[in-house]
């Protein structure tokens, strides 16, 4: 596999985002004008990957619903398969900013294997719900225990990944719903380098927020369950 | 066990076998999970004509009457039979996963060789 030829693609993956979509990648094309980005359309039921393709966007389109880890997931095997030395993922509904894309892009230059976009290190507060507020207090918590780093934002989408962390990420048995806390501790597992940069986070537009009400219940046990595999589980499967 | 009650549940007991059996010959079950089935099948059997044994086990287990036997067994034989299923429904959810990612990527991949196709072709 060639490495490191391809520079940075941008992977934004998007379910139903046909409304968001034109004006992030409308943003996308002023802020980081010429790179390549792709799609992954995580089997939606609106014209989201029509969208993106008149938008002249490459488009890897699922033919069902995996959900928001399968869908990176998706779009960082495209990247290792392309060689890019540095992927970035970025949320297809408009949360993240273009200008915090660089200096993660940097931060993995200079030798980091995951740079994560913290909304904690930025100046603009980021607040959220109780039930969000506590459910990140405490996970943030666990994933500072449990991988012995002094991250504050482990739930991030904003990631850039070099190509060990691609190589991990994309692992069959990688965790695939919503890989945040957990996979922070696989990557630590793996001997990762992790870094956090500061990241500024909008308010999701989009009317099917992912940890929202019982799903916020759901998700909080599914990632308890998922932080223990990830801290307990076998050493051989980070090897894929 | 009374004859009557030994003739009703033999032949249940057979029946069930058979079909087992048959489903198997039609490849309408796979092997591989077929045997789970056919051991409770022979188990069945095997209590229905030495109900002695049952009896001894329930003593051995110090269970009080032979039914109450039974009923864990069963509850035991379908609580493993659910693990067994969740055990292949994680690896079918990840081998529909895999599969899924790999129709997207090959989409993208067709889609860049015929773009240049196309190109020559709507130049034409």
């Amino acid at each position: 596999m060639s490495r490191g030829v391809a520079g940075v693609l941008l992977v934004i993956p998007a379910w139903n985002e046909s409304r968001n979509l034109p004006e992030v990648l409308g943003e996308l094309d002023r802020e980081r004008p010429g790179e390549p980005r792709v799609v992954v359309d995580d089997g939606s039921e609106d014209d989201t990957g029509d969208v993106a393709r008149r938008h002249g966007v490459t488009v890897l389109r699922l033919p069902l619903h995996l959900g928001y880890g399968a869908a990176v997931q998706t779009g960082l095997k495209f990247a290792m398969r392309r060689g890019h030395d540095v992927a970035v993922t970025f949320d297809g509904d408009g949360q993240h900013d273009p200008a915090d894309v660089a200096p993660l892009v940097e931060a993995v230059r200079e030798g980091a294997d995951l740079a994560i976009g913290s909304r904690f290190l930025a100046s603009a507060a980021y607040r959220g719900g109780f039930g969000r507020r506590a459910g990140r207090a405490v996970f943030s918590a666990l994933a500072r225990v449990l991988t012995g780093l002094p991250l504050t934002d482990p739930t991030s989408g904003l990631k850039a990944l070099g190509p060990e962390a691609q190589r991990l990420f994309a692992l069959a048995r990688f965790p695939d719903r919503f890989p945040d806390a957990d996979a922070l501790v696989l990557a630590r597992r793996a001997r990762l380098r992790i870094v956090e940069r500061p990241a500024r986070m909008r308010p999701s537009r989009n009317r099917h927020s992912m940890h929202g009400g019982l799903r916020g219940v759901s998700y909080g046990f599914n990632m308890l369950a998922s932080l223990l595999v990830a801290a307990l589980g076998r050493e051989a499967d980070l090897e894929g | 066990m009374p004859i009557r009650q030994t003739i009703v549940f033999l032949t249940i007991a057979l029946l069930l076998l058979a079909v087992i059996v048959e489903l198997v010959r039609r490849r309408r079950l796979r092997v591989e999970y077929a045997w789970l089935w056919i051991a409770a099948g022979l188990t069945n059997l095997l209590l229905i004509l030495r109900y002695e044994l049952l009896v001894d086990l329930t003593d051995a287990v110090g269970a009080v009457i032979p039914t109450s036997t039974l009923f864990f067994l069963c509850i035991l034989y379908l609580a493993l039979l659910s693990l067994n299923y969740s055990v292949r429904l994680t690896e079918l959810t990840r081998q529909v996963k895999e599969l899924a990612q790999e129709v997207a990527l090959l989409r993208a991949e067709a889609a860049a060789r015929e773009a240049p196709v196309r190109a020559q072709q709507d130049a034409r």
